[in-house]
């Protein structure tokens, strides 16, 4: 059974958050401390946190780079506050996704959820290329040639979703619907964000990106694959 | 707009120098004038004495002369003649020529006996008896006595000169009358008096100049404080309120500085406790907003799987959850259309832009309530180009105020059509929503954006709209330097048009939709 941390500090949520999954079938462990996560994280690996950001002992954003270093498990944060610079902070310590309370409906909660825990396995299998890189589908596995690269699930899942269509040119929208499951969501930062956490892993120079390219005005497309 | 101004309207030390320059001018001319007139009056009289008196002294030297040689003979005569000529046109201290005229009278026996006696005119470097002054010799014919008069003098070779004519009559013994004229140069004197006249110039000018230099001294004492203080306002105004004068006397302008720190000082102060007020009113509202989501959420999602199980309830319960549900929902709309107004309030609205098509977004928005624009009955019409309209704006604002302005229609437009429209400039684009329900009077339109304001108080509300809407719309708009314009008429519909920049922050130039839809075709 799938397992989905819950980190908040408002124990009637917590709970409440509790009941609506368990309901969609899913188990949870509940956290209301920051500083409370990596123990309980280490003890238990959930396939899932969800992560609030303001917290009690340590900050959501501190929280969720600590998680990071040590596993590429989905991270979805939830933020009271839709400022953008809270948003950002989360996406840039490797948080996969964000939801903003309160949530429009509860069922797009356990969506996203689902979205990010079924992306893990992903329905491509066999080898896929982009750039000088060699996906390994069904390995989940990057590699320029015999160094393999680690990639978070959302990332793993941004990479193959360009590289399967190598011609085609993914507006940002496009992107948040096929990866992040969002039916017409516009939040064009999630797209950004990842897309430079990406670059910055598999690029020799994220700078001048030949992987992952810029389509001035749309969107993303693969880099041209090389002849070997 | 500043109008274009002389550098002399703007600069207080270029009026006051040039004023005192040009006054000082006036002043300098006058007392230099008076001078010089006087100057060279002084010194023509000097000069005229001094000819006179020459003149006097040779005229009596030459009577003198030929009284001696009275009845001597003719050689003599002659002699005593040459002599006379040779002493006068000797020159004289002040002069740097002289010449004599010598003419003969003929008296009347004379001709008439037709017996001439010896001529002794004489004229140096030959001049012409024409060049004395008619009126000089006209005097002379008249009276033995002394006459002068300041003429030109014209040589034979065409050169003219000042001069002073002095003439009077002698008697040359054996021959008879004679007009003997000493003629003076002046031109000693017009170098003098031009010496006077450089000078006195020269002085003028140099006085001026110190004039200038001084005044312009006095005035920069005068100025700098005041364009210090100016410039220190300006820099006020900017909104840098750290900003004071330097005092360092107590004369007025050091009174006007300290004045001017005071009101600074009171200024940043009060500044102070308004922006400490507004820090403490935005994280209260910061505060609210978290403290009120997170319960909010909880009730959320409580109240949904209460809504989910409504068909297991009695039918009071089942619609009770749903009436909870609805109004969750209002509730949740209405905080965080608060929230976006607390933050319009506090200036902290930031302005997101990115590339984006236009006609997509309107689509999409019209969709989004419900509304089937593509189906032959659709209660909307949309008219747009057929190509992509791209602008750079903030696309959830954009879509915010396009969702506001199509829901807004809806809910007045008593189910008749409402047509929206999309036209592009080069600098703009426009898009008007038109409903044709019961509009509103002139008297709403001022109104019509202002929170929570309702054209009939007790009309129902069909679509549950929070009464924030319109007035975010508008603050959303002039966040990109847009414009949102109202229009309406009783029972005549009512008319939005929000006209945006084609890139955010430019300034809109035209108004490609009138606001006034019957104004279309003029």
């Amino acid at each position: 059974m799938t397992l989905v941390m819950v980190v908040d500090d408002d124990q009637d949520l917590a709970e409440m958050l509790g009941i609506v999954l368990t309901g969609a079938g899913i188990d949870v462990d509940l956290v209301s401390r920051g500083d409370e996560v990596m123990d309980v994280f280490r003890n238990n690996p959930p396939d899932l946190v969800l992560l609030d950001v303001m917290l009690p002992g340590l900050d959501g954003v501190e929280v969720c780079r600590l998680i990071r270093a040590e596993s590429m498990v989905p991270i979805v944060m939830l933020s009271a506050k839709g400022d953008t610079q809270d948003i950002v902070a989360g996406l840039e310590a490797g948080a996969d996704d964000y939801m903003v309370k309160p949530f429009k409906h509860p069922t797009e909660l356990i969506a996203r959820i689902r979205t990010r825990l079924r992306r893990t396995n992903a329905d491509q299998k066999g080898l896929l290329t982009i750039g000088d890189l060699v996906i390994d589908a069904t390995a989940h596995e990057v590699k320029r040639g015999s160094k393999a690269i680690s990639l978070t699930r959302l990332e793993f899942d941004l990479l193959v979703a360009l590289a399967k269509e190598p011609g085609r040119v993914f507006t940002r929208d496009s992107l948040l619907s096929e990866v992040w499951g969002y039916r017409h969501s516009t939040d064009t930062r999630l797209v950004n964000v990842h897309v430079q956490r990406l670059r910055s892993k598999v690029e020799h120079d994220p700078e001048s990106p030949k992987i992952v390219t810029t389509v001035r005005g749309v969107g993303y497309k693969a880099g041209v694959t090389e002849e070997s | 707009m500043r109008l274009q101004l002389s550098p002399l309207s703007q600069s207080l030390a270029a009026k006051v120098i040039l004023s005192t320059v040009l006054l000082s001018l006036g002043v300098v001319w006058l007392t230099g004038s008076a001078l010089y007139s006087q100057l060279s009056d002084g010194i023509k009289e000097v000069s005229l004495e001094t000819s006179l008196s020459d003149a006097r002294s040779i005229f009596y030297n030459a009577r003198y002369q030929f009284l001696l040689v009275d009845g001597q003979s003719s050689e003599i005569i002659k002699a005593g003649v040459d002599e006379i000529i040779a002493t006068s046109i000797s020159v004289g201290i002040i002069e740097s020529s002289r010449e004599l005229i010598l003419i003969k009278i003929f008296s009347r026996e004379e001709i008439e006996s037709k017996v001439l006696k010896p001529d002794y005119s004489y004229s140096s470097n030959s001049l012409l008896s024409s060049a004395i002054p008619k009126e000089l010799r006209d005097e002379i014919s008249d009276s033995a006595v002394l006459v002068h008069q300041y003429a030109p003098l014209t040589y034979n070779d065409g050169d003219v000169i000042e001069a002073l004519f002095v003439g009077q009559r002698v008697n040359i013994p054996g021959s008879g009358q004679y007009e003997m004229y000493l003629v003076f140069s002046l031109a000693n004197q017009g170098a003098t008096l031009d010496l006077v006249q450089n000078s006195l110039l020269l002085t003028g000018i140099v006085l001026l100049l110190l004039i200038g230099l001084i005044t312009y001294l006095v005035v920069r004492q005068v100025v700098r404080p005041v364009r210090d203080a100016a410039r220190v306002a300006s820099l006020f105004t900017q909104g840098d309120f750290t900003q004071r004068l330097l005092v360092k006397s107590s004369d007025e302008i050091a009174t006007l500085g300290s004045a001017f720190n005071e009101m600074a000082a009171s200024i940043e102060g009060q500044i102070g406790r308004l922006e400490n007020l507004s820090k403490v009113q935005q994280r209260f509202v910061s505060d609210v907003s978290h403290e009120l989501r997170t319960p909010l959420t909880t009730l959320r999602m409580a109240s949904d799987v209460i809504y989910a199980q409504r068909d297991e309830f009695d039918p009071v319960i089942a619609r009770s959850a749903e009436l909870l549900t609805a109004q969750i929902d209002r509730f949740e709309k209405l905080l965080q259309e608060l929230l976006e107004v607390s933050r319009f309030d506090a200036e902290v609205a930031v302005l997101e832009p990115t590339d984006f098509e236009l006609t997509a977004l309107v689509r999409r928005c019209i969709a989004d309530l419900g509304v089937n624009v593509e189906a032959a009955d659709s209660q909307i019409t949309f008219d747009a180009p057929h190509y992509p309209v791209h602008i750079r704006a903030d696309f959830r604002r954009v879509e915010r105020i396009m969702r506001n302005l199509i829901s807004n229609a809806l809910d007045h437009s008593d189910g008749k059509p409402i047509e929206i429209e999309c036209v592009e400039t080069a600098n703009e684009v426009a898009v008007s929503v038109r409903d044709h329900g019961e509009g509103m009077e002139a008297a709403s339109l001022t109104r019509v954006f202002d929170r929570f304001w309702r054209a009939d108080p007790s009309r129902a509300r069909t679509r549950g709209g929070t009464g924030l809407g319109l007035s975010i719309a508008l603050e959303d708009a002039r966040l990109h330097n847009g414009e949102l314009d109202a229009w309406g008429a009783l029972g005549d519909g009512a008319n939005f048009v929000l006209t945006l920049p084609r890139i955010a922050g430019n300034q809109i130039v035209a108004r490609p939709l009138p606001v006034n839809p019957h104004r279309r075709n003029v």
